[in-house]
């Protein structure tokens, strides 16, 4: 069989296209893609205008990655297999047929695409190649093709001791808030908590786990907001993890995630999902809490930048005008943005706390992915073609800023843009989220607060 | 010749054209229909429906959509505006179905017509030519991508000569003939080709919509379809 560019755990590699047919069958049954194939398989009309748009083809120029050369890839299967006519004309004359090259030269073109759905925007017949490419990893995922790096991380989610991607036991992330309360004293003077399992709070907090390792001052920042704005939130012991790689290979257990985010929910009492600063924990909550969870019941979810924004407005978040010198730039997570619903929200905080602020062109609805979306930045084996291809229009775009910080408020958008800008010479920029510039431009005085006077210590570490 | 014309024009031209409305409104039912099914089955049934209806506009009149391969574009939209008007509007056309059904409705000058026959032949060469000029869609493109439009333009092309020759009865009658079938065939083709974008392009943007609206159980059902209850991740 052939080898993926990424690692695959070993499978059962036997007669793998009657599996693929076996799993395309039981999904077009049993969930909603049956008429949007039937759609697509109808209307596409090969045009191609969706090819420049893609910044993956756009670096690459290899026709595999024209996006609708790569749906094309699943519609033949769908045609052949599943419609009246394809079935006829298989009879008539030996077309087509699914082959092992077939399936992976298809496992290779849906982990290329990032699902950014950028494209979407340019296809007069309305194709929308981030589901395809959602569906297309689904099915390849219930005959074991699906990369190592995903599954691994969402099996300790699902059935590990520590219940979250990072494999983080409660005793560590205890720790860690006890140390960035201490770090908040010390730094900042903000009394401001971590508040671990507090019944009927109204938010129940949930970031991209590996923020507990990675990003103190985005957490610092959102816990310094929360405490300013007298925000009433708590993050459970029982469930802490905002990641979902569901999202990214399986509606199956995207729907077992984002369970156990509601379940939390309710064994707290509380009233809110408040997503930390990540796109796809944002958008799989936001969007599939309702669809897996309730539907018109299901628990409001909100971001923790929509959050701050509201409290920016009506005057309950203080913060010091034009407190960041540097160029700032605003990097939009597709998963976030692609729908409109935060676009605004964040720059409008910018704006308040940065003396230049720099927008990229282009930007917000029809951003440019960073190049790491779809789960794909967790591809370590694939950094190469990450930087250096699906990234490379990103880097160019940041560089066109001359910003010193990019502000990118997701777990993913961070680790894929520190990356491409380290493998593309951006020495001098840094990836920060949000809350970490919030943090620094608290109006701190005007909440009583003495700030702890740093003279003769460095304002950075 | 005579015969075979009155052919094309009797029997075949009803075939064709009730072929065609059949297969559309199979097309637009089963679309409507896997809409309706799939909101019915969805977890979460709210829809952005004034998002999704701008978009719509947005494409069934692209002028905010011509910047990409804006040439191609042009073309696109000047060869839909040719297509749609020049056969509807064109006065024998009219009166066939005046003499045929009984209705009728207002034309437009024959100059007119001419005009629109012309740019709409020309507008298929230039989609032809986009089309194959262009590498990516050149390498995605299938066979009927390249022989719709022209095919599409042999009415064009076959009308305008037959309109502005001086022909003998027998030439002119081939002419027509080829005419006359050149549409017949467009007309049976359409629901089976991506030409059913005619009705199906006004629900694209909301089947794109709603496809990301899944069935609450489906995760579950799928996976006791494929017997993996007890299978480990
Ligand atoms: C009724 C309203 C119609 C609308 C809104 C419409 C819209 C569209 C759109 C959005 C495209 C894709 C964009 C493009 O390729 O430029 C397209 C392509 C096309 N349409 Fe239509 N269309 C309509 C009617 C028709 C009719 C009546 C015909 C011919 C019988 C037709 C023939 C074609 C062909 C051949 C193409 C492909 C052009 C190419 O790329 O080579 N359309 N149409
Ligand atoms: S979804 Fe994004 S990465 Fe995938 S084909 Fe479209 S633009 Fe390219
Ligand atoms: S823009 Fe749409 S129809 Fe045109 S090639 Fe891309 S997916 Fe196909």
């Amino acid at each position: 069989m052939r080898k993926y560019p990424y690692y695959v755990e070993p499978y059962e590699e036997t007669e793998r296209p009657r599996k693929f047919l076996e799993a395309f069958a039981a999904i077009l049954k049993h969930s909603n893609y049956g008429f949007v194939l039937d759609t697509y398989t109808r209307t596409s009309t090969k045009c191609a205008r969706c090819a420049g748009i893609c910044q993956v083809f756009d670096q690459s120029g290899d026709p595999r990655d024209v996006p609708c050369y790569r749906s094309e890839l699943l519609f033949r299967v769908y045609r052949r297999y599943f419609t009246l006519g394809g079935m006829v004309r298989s009879r008539l004359h030996n077309g087509f047929m699914l082959t092992d090259d077939y399936i992976d030269e298809m496992a290779e073109a849906v982990y290329r695409c990032t699902a950014c759905r950028r494209c979407k925007f340019a296809c007069p017949m309305g194709v929308d190649h981030g589901l395809m490419t959602h569906l297309a990893r689904w099915i390849l995922a219930e005959i074991g093709v699906v990369p190592k790096a995903l599954v691994v991380a969402t099996r300790e989610q699902l059935q590990g001791k520590t219940g979250n991607t990072s494999a983080i036991p409660v005793v560590a992330l205890k720790d860690t808030c006890e140390f960035l309360e201490e770090e908040l004293i010390e730094n900042y003077n903000l009394p401001a908590k971590f508040p671990m399992d507090v019944e009927g709070a109204e938010h129940v907090f949930f970031p991209a786990v590996s923020d507990y390792l990675l990003e103190p001052d985005t957490l610092m920042g959102n816990a310094a907001v929360m405490h300013l704005t007298g925000g009433s939130w708590t993050i459970g012991t029982g469930y802490y993890d905002g990641i979902n790689y569901g999202l990214f290979y399986s509606d199956a257990l995207l729907c077992r995630i984002v369970s156990k985010e509601a379940a939390e929910l309710k064994r707290l009492k509380a009233k809110k999902i408040l997503i930390g600063e990540c796109g796809h924990a944002s958008r799989s909550a936001k969007a599939f809490i309702p669809t897996f969870c309730g539907g018109k019941n299901a628990p409001p979810v909100i971001n923790i930048m929509e959050y701050s924004h509201k409290a920016l407005l009506d005057g309950r978040l203080k913060v010091k005008a034009g407190a960041i010198s540097e160029r700032v730039t605003y990097h939009d997570p597709c998963n976030i943005a692609r729908s409109k619903w935060i676009i605004n929200q964040p720059r409008e905080i910018l704006e308040a706390i940065c003396k230049d602020f720099v927008d990229m062109v282009p930007s917000g609805q029809m951003n440019i992915c960073c190049g790491g979306g779809g789960g794909t930045v967790s591809i370590d084996e694939i950094r190469a073609f990450r930087t250096g291809i699906g990234g490379r229009k990103k880097a160019e775009q940041l560089k066109a800023t001359g910003a010193k910080y990019i502000v990118a408020p997701c777990a993913n958008c961070k680790k894929q843009l520190r990356e491409v800008c380290e493998d593309n010479g951006l020495h001098d920029m840094e990836v920060v989220g949000l809350h970490d510039l919030v943090l620094k431009a608290l109006d701190l005085e005007a909440y009583g607060i003495t700030p702890v006077d740093k003279t003769g210590k460095e304002g950075e570490e | 010749m005579e015969q075979w014309l009155e052919w094309a024009r009797g029997p075949a031209f009803k075939f064709a054209f009730v072929l065609m409305v059949l297969g559309l409104i199979r097309h637009l039912v089963l679309t409507v229909a896997g809409i309706v099914q799939a909101l019915y089955r969805a977890g979460d049934k709210k829809i952005p429906y004034k998002m999704v209806f701008h978009s719509t506009l947005l494409w069934l009149f692209p002028f905010k959509k011509l910047n990409n391969r804006p040439w191609y574009s042009i073309a696109s939209v000047v060869f839909h505006v040719g297509l749609i008007l020049t056969p509807i509007f064109l006065l024998p056309h009219i009166e066939l179905w005046k003499r045929g059904l009984g209705i009728s409705w207002p034309s437009i000058p024959h100059l007119l017509a001419d005009i629109l026959t012309l740019i709409t032949i020309a507008a298929a060469i230039g989609l032809l030519a986009g089309r194959l000029g262009n590498r990516e869609s050149r390498r995605i493109s299938r066979a009927q991508d390249i022989l719709l439009p022209v095919i599409i333009a042999i009415p064009f092309v076959t009308g305008f000569l037959a309109m502005h020759s001086v022909w003998d009865p027998t030439a002119y009658n081939a002419v027509m003939f080829i005419h006359v079938m050149g549409a017949n065939v467009i007309f049976a083709l359409i629901p089976f080709t991506k030409l059913g974008h005619i009705v199906l392009l006004p629900t694209t943007q909301l089947v794109s919509e709603v496809g990301w609206h899944f069935p609450a159980e489906s995760g579950r059902d799928v996976t006791i379809a494929l017997k993996k209850e007890n299978v480990p991740i």
